[in-house]
């Protein structure tokens, strides 16, 4: 089993091939890491597979768009569609509001497998559903070809998440808003942490936490920094030690700069997101694709677990686009003078420049 | 562009949005927020009687100014105010605010009711859900508020609550539209973000001629200073639905409290370089590159001289 594996790196698991097959959703990752899907397959390829599970995932806010919004939908809907269990808290009274706004998978793959599940008689489904879980190797054809194709859906930002999605499912929504310090939600975070502790060897089941605008002004204790920094170091040790990932937003310009980079710095994985300026007519020319962006992405950190190599992307700005008007896509910036036709997705092109200054480890 | 705050005011929320929210800044150079923000109150409040807003009806949260005033001041505006309890109702936050005159009683009209209590923002919050849903009924149709001053607001109470208050009036159902004034002078940098976080159109009053990097113009100019006190910039950066932002400047004049618009000639050439990395190739050396360039000791090319040095000391 394991000798047939080619070994990548000095490190790596013995990963027997019955439990390669891993529940959809998730993926391995080098040195004995598992992945899990951010929802937008650009971003999962930028950041090497995914999500590590066990990595503090904190999302820089623009305050004056909703971008953020946009990564924690998918993170969401990829978590439900997968069966993940998820903890969500706001800083809205209505929490639950949000799930209404959940895109659904867009790809017609999935279609056509939900259908061909309700057409089955009961009898039949219910013995295919338990071939599902005792036997994993003799999983029908269809099933598997779709499990692989699954890690990441496309989500299409204009239809609602079915409701199957989102009923009878594990969701706990947490109002940030009217509790008066963060025991509250600590401890609701760590009642959630404790379902996928690392016990075993192999994940069965990963958990979601996605805690947005965590510093907003409505939150009572956006005063408290400390206090705050303390709940996010407490969230990432607790998330370490478990099968998990969280993805937190806040809203940098309302620290203060050192407290921000102290958030910053606990980051796992740092992202941010930026507004452009509308009809801007020098962005237009020093751009191509402008007039689809509707704004940019930074990936400022890698997560990178079980290991001391740092990821050292080739470029970490990204123009973030609807494509049709519903599919989230990230695309390297391309100026325009050097290439006229318009802007290739991460995976083909190399061509762009990222920031002037190359890493300390490059040669 | 007031033109298009008014207009984005008056069209309110769409289904399942929270209201637009309209933050109006200025500062000690250029200090005509106040005219601004009765401007843009003069402009609702006919949108409202014509029936061209989404909003009927319009609550004020005085802080600064007594109620009366603000009836004369719509009377003057050429606002019909027969009526004016059928769609204005104001919170009198500025005759009594902390409740000290106890047994003084205090002229209340059909428009105004007075608050005594600015320090209890959840009673606040639901005075006025409940003002607004006296005048509109409590079905479908929305309001609009306006607050005279959150600087003054934030005076007696945390800005988490204001916040939080101004969140969930943006967030309720009835609610189509929200403005408010804010004294940028008055609060740490922080409070101004946050405000400007909850909102989504800032409109920001500012001095004509602003010296380096916005410092105020001082004594020396006083000529100056005389010139341009009744002329401002006004910027506004809208957040618009797709997620960009959409910045206009116009220059305002204030004239005897008459607020004039006129749209300014001068081009926005900035690139805004924070945003984007070093896309283009740039070739030209900065001053300080040069001067670092000129300071390099190449290895051997003095390497004649060093010699010579050693020789003569």
């Amino acid at each position: 089993m394991a000798a047939f594996r080619p070994r990548i790196g000095s490190f790596s698991r013995n990963v027997s091939a019955s439990s390669s097959s891993l529940t959809p959703g998730l993926k391995h990752g080098p040195n004995g890491t598992t992945f899990i899907s951010s929802g937008v397959p650009d971003l999962d390829k930028i950041l090497g597979g995914g999500f590590s599970l066990g990595s503090l995932v904190m999302v820089i806010e623009d305050a004056e768009a909703p971008h953020h919004l946009l990564l924690l939908r998918n993170f969401m809907s990829q978590g439900l569609v997968h069966n993940q269990p998820l903890l969500y808290a706001s800083p809205s009274k209505d929490p639950r509001g949000f799930l209404g706004t959940l895109p659904s998978a867009g790809s017609s793959k999935d279609e056509k497998s939900s259908k061909r599940d309700s057409d089955e008689e009961k009898g039949l489904r219910i013995a295919w559903q338990y071939k599902k879980y005792f036997d994993e190797n003799h999983q029908s054809l269809d099933s598997n070809r779709d499990s692989k194709k699954e890690f990441c859906n496309d989500f299409d930002l204009r239809k609602p998440l079915e409701r199957q999605f989102l009923i009878g499912k594990q969701i706990d929504c947490v109002s940030t808003q009217d509790s008066q310090n963060l025991v509250a939600l600590h401890d609701r975070c760590a009642a959630f942490l404790s379902q996928f502790s690392r016990n075993e060897s192999s994940v069965s089941v990963a958990g979601r936490i996605a805690i947005q605008s965590l510093c907003a002004p409505q939150f009572v204790h956006s005063d408290m920094e400390w206090d705050m920094l303390s709940f996010l170091r407490s969230l990432k040790g607790m998330v370490r030690s478990s099968n998990a990932v969280a993805l937190v937003t806040f809203p940098s310009t309302l620290l203060s700069l050192s407290t921000s980079k102290r958030w910053q710095h606990m980051a796992d994985t740092l992202l941010s997101v930026k507004a452009i300026p509308d009809e801007d007519k020098d962005l237009a020319k020093l751009l191509t694709g402008y007039q689809d962006m509707i704004g940019l992405l930074n990936v400022h950190k890698v997560a990178r677990i079980n290991t001391q190599f740092p990821v050292i992307l080739e470029a970490t700005t990204f123009s973030i686009k609807l494509q049709k008007r519903r599919f989230l896509v990230l695309e390297c910036l391309n100026q325009a003078p050097i290439d006229g036709s318009s802007g290739s997705s991460y995976s083909t092109s190399g061509s762009c420049s990222g920031s002037s200054r190359t890493g300390t480890l490059d040669f | 562009m007031a033109d298009s705050i008014c207009r984005a005011l008056r069209d309110g929320a769409l289904e399942g949005e929270h209201a637009p929210a309209l933050t109006i800044k200025d500062n000690i150079a250029s200090p005509f927020g106040f005219d601004v923000f009765s401007h843009v109150l003069s402009q609702l409040s006919s949108n409202i009687l014509a029936g061209k807003s989404q909003s009927r009806g319009l609550v004020l949260v005085a802080f600064r100014r007594s109620p009366s005033f603000y009836v004369d001041f719509l009377k003057r505006k050429g606002v019909d105010i027969s009526s004016s309890h059928k769609w204005i109702q104001i919170l009198d936050c500025y005759s009594d605010p902390l409740g000290w005159k106890d047994g003084f009683s205090l002229e209340t009209s059909n428009v105004a009711s007075s608050c005594k209590n600015v320090k209890d923002v959840h009673k606040l919050l639901s005075t006025i859900i409940e003002l607004g849903q006296g005048l509109v009924g409590q079905g479908k149709v929305r309001f609009s508020a306006a607050i005279d001053s959150v600087s003054e607001m934030v005076r007696h109470a945390s800005v988490s609550s204001v916040s939080g208050l101004l969140s969930n009036l943006r967030s309720h159902d009835q609610v189509s539209s929200i403005f408010w004034l804010l004294h940028s002078d008055l609060h740490e940098d922080r409070v101004t973000a946050a405000f400007e976080y909850l909102s989504t159109m800032v409109a920001s009053v500012e001095p004509l001629n602003q010296f380096g990097n916005g410092q105020r113009s001082n004594m020396n100019t006083f000529p100056l200073l005389e010139q341009s006190f009744a002329k401002g910039k006004f910027h506004v950066r809208f957040k618009r639905r797709n997620g960009r932002v959409r910045v206009a400047c116009e220059e305002v004049r204030v004239e005897q409290s008459d607020v004039n618009f006129t749209s300014v000639s001068s081009d926005n050439g900035m690139i805004n370089e924070g945003l984007i990395p070093k896309v283009q190739f740039n070739l030209q050396l900065s001053e300080k590159e040069r001067i670092d360039r000129a300071n390099v000791v190449l290895p051997f090319e003095h390497q004649g001289q060093m010699l010579a040095k050693l020789w003569t000391d």
